[in-house]
């Protein structure tokens, strides 16, 4: 599995969110993306994704162009955002045999069952979204997000309203599903936990790439340096 | 067929959202029941029901819905789940039909219990047959439930919200209303079918057309 | 301001060219109405109002058409001179759309006694028309991602359009007050010689002044978005 992108440009209006991104990311990898609010991160995400369909570049998966109207691509991706996402009248297994059915999920109530109990919220089945604390939802969400088992994982603010059991659960599992038929794509201001997960990091500032590496020594201290612009200091 | 399993999906879980939180559908129906019953108190002694009842039905079945309309994407938006459901790789004329589907059920709701109120307001004796009355309304209301969940999107993300949906709305839905109205009224007098298949005959072709306007062009506004 | 320059200077020249021949003929039907025109047996004087609001119409339907086909091209080609040219049209349409509902009440008011008819559909069906381009613009301009904005504008759009079948339907299927289609109705056009000469006149008048506006306002928009071209997002921008 390979995820690469060229001279990606989403705009709002006139402001250019994100400017001529280039990107490669192999299977196996955590690909983290920090940068300052603003700096075009959840806007990249949704590029990748297929979310949003890019004023100009393309996004390939597999050397492949991703199109986001593309079903074949979209059962390939799950999502981790930090809205969770969950229906909250409905109870927690019948939000997840409904986006189990979305996603054609053969033999849905284990594979459910089973989700549930990788991120820990076994119990929580029959409760209603509505009534769960906001970490337990994010728990949810996580179980949603790995029941069609997608080989791009996109992470948005993921551990925002997880407590630090929940955090460790994010991480353990993500570390978990690694293998070379899979990507995950973080995007967080988190840098100390998305550090220690990441195996590749992205800076991004107004919406350019102003750090792409593969080394893991990088200190947060070194980002934040990065987060302002240099034109900026003085 | 996975199309067609998909819309059961999606209206089977609206309506069961729906039916838990109730508070749309009571909305409505209440609504419409004190609608009628003001209609009544107003005009009650000025007018025959009868010349009057098939308007007020179409009006208050008309503006119940586009209150609601607003309301058909509260439970995607609340937490999110919208994004999710665009993500998957169900189609996004599935996604119309199964919501505009679920939709379908206040609507007629509201048109069953507006109907019944008139007639018991009004004091209509002969209110014609409840088949004819049901034939006509059923196309509207298919009608009113297409349009409203096509608006229902546009207007959840302008800043004029539901405010907006009247001006959107009405001009593609007057049509229906004139339509069903001048069909409804001669069923409550009792005319004979060859005077009511006309415009039923036109409310059908319109529904159908908002329904498949609505299929063809749901995805322009969902996609990013 | 200059007005563009190479391809854009061209085309606001024969904008402009259009609309001031448009002026021009429609200002001689203002004197073939008044003077060279027999007066219609039936109606008497106020007929003559015909020869603004029938050619009005059209314009006006003719660029409710315009906008929904260039908002169905926006949307099928994602090229924004599809956006551009559906701007411009439904502003047209608009202004068309007023001068139709302003003289077909004037009109209403002796031929029928009264200035509206609410029985009256085709009339009833050209106002919700000018809603809908009414509400393509209150859509456009309030919705914060301006191409979800553009987006749902279209959608507006193409929905209003398709009310135009129908109000030519509507005049068919009921027995209405409103005269019957006397140009395009299948025995060939009813009218006497002069009548259409100076209905045709003013038709031609109108779709000029319909096309010179069109031009000019799609030039002025093409002007403002280069100008509005998307830079680089300023560091306070809260985009993410």
């Amino acid at each position: 599995m390979t995820l690469s992108a060229r001279d990606l440009v989403c705009s709002y209006g006139p402001t250019r969110a994100v400017d001529g991104v280039d990107l490669d990311v192999a299977g196996d990898s955590i690909l983290a993306v920090f940068g300052p609010n603003g700096a075009g991160k959840t806007t990249l995400l949704k590029a990748l994704s297929g979310e949003r369909r890019p004023d100009s570049g393309r996004v390939f998966a597999d050397g492949r162009a991703v199109k986001g109207s593309d079903p074949e691509w979209r059962s390939r991706v799950g999502l981790v955002s930090h809205r969770t996402g969950l229906y909250t009248k409905l109870t927690v297994t019948e939000n997840l045999l409904f986006f189990a059915a979305l996603h054609g999920v053969t033999r849905a109530a284990p594979a459910v069952e089973e989700a549930l109990a990788t991120v820990g919220a076994r119990e929580l089945g029959r409760t209603r979204a509505e009534a769960l604390s906001r970490g337990q939802r994010q728990r949810v969400a996580l179980a949603r997000a790995l029941l069609h088992d997608p080989a791009v994982l996109f992470l948005d603010e993921p551990f925002s309203g997880l407590d630090p059991s929940g955090a460790a659960a994010l991480e353990t599992m993500l570390r978990a599903r690694r293998s070379p038929e899979r990507i995950v794509v973080l995007v967080t201001h988190d840098l100390r936990r998305g550090l220690r997960l990441a195996d590749r990091v992205v800076v991004l500032r107004r919406g350019r790439k102003v750090l792409d590496d593969d080394r893991a020594e990088w200190k947060a201290e070194t980002l934040l340096g990065l987060f302002t612009d240099p034109g900026n200091r003085a | 067929m996975t199309s067609l399993r998909w819309i059961g999906v999606i209206a089977w879980k609206d309506l069961r959202a729906e039916f838990r939180s109730g508070g749309r559908i009571a909305a409505m129906i209440s609504f419409s029941v004190l609608a009628c019953f003001l209609f009544s108190f107003s005009l009650g002694s000025l007018v025959a029901g009868r010349d009057v009842a098939a308007g007020l039905l179409w009006l208050t079945v008309l503006f119940a819905s586009i209150s609601g309309a607003g309301r058909t994407f509260d439970a995607e938006e609340e937490d999110g789940a919208f994004r999710h459901l665009l993500l998957s790789p169900v189609s996004r004329h599935a996604i119309f039909l199964g919501k505009a589907a679920a939709n379908l059920v206040p609507v007629t709701l509201v048109a069953a219990f507006t109907l019944f109120a008139l007639t018991l307001f009004f004091r209509i004796a002969a209110p014609g047959s409840v088949a004819l009355h049901a034939a006509i309304l059923l196309p509207g209301t298919i009608g009113l439930a297409a349009a409203g969940t096509l608006f229902g999107l546009i207007s959840r993300h302008s800043s004029l919200g539901d405010s907006l949906l009247p001006a959107l709305t009405l001009p593609a839905l007057v049509p229906l209303v004139f339509f069903g109205a001048t069909a409804s009224s001669r069923v409550f007098l009792d005319r004979p079918w060859a005077e009511i298949s006309g415009p039923a005959r036109l409310l059908w072709g319109i529904a159908i057309g908002l329904v498949a306007v609505g299929a063809l062009l749901f995805r322009y506004l969902t996609d990013d | 301001m200059r007005i563009g320059h190479g391809n854009g200077g061209r085309l606001a020249y024969l904008g402009f060219g259009l609309a001031a021949a448009g002026v021009a003929t429609i200002l001689l039907v203002h004197w073939l109405v008044a003077f060279w025109v027999p007066t219609e047996a039936a109606q008497g004087v106020v007929q003559r109002i015909f020869y603004i609001h029938v050619p009005a119409a059209w314009a006006s339907f003719l660029a409710a058409t315009v906008a929904g086909l260039a908002s169905a091209a926006y949307l099928w080609l994602e090229d924004e001179r599809g956006d551009m040219a559906a701007v411009a049209a439904a502003e047209a349409a608009l202004v068309f759309g007023a001068i139709v509902l302003l003289t077909g009440p004037l009109w209403g008011r002796i031929a029928w006694g009264a200035y509206w008819d609410w029985g009256e559909l085709r009339l009833t069906l050209t106002l919700l028309l000018w809603f809908s381009y009414l509400g393509y613009f209150l859509i456009r301009g309030s919705v914060a991602d301006p191409r979800k904005g553009k987006r749902f504008a279209a959608v507006v759009a193409i929905i209003g359009v398709l009310s135009i079948p129908l109000n030519h339907v509507s005049v068919v299927w009921f027995r209405s007050l409103h005269p019957e289609p006397v140009v395009f109705n299948p025995e060939g056009p009813s009218l006497p010689g002069e009548m259409l000469a100076t209905l045709l006149t003013s038709l031609a008048g109108f779709m000029m002044l319909f096309l010179g506006l069109f031009t000019i306002r799609y030039v002025i928009e093409n002007h403002s978005r280069r100008r509005h071209r998307p830079t680089q997002p300023d560091s306070s921008g809260a985009l993410t």
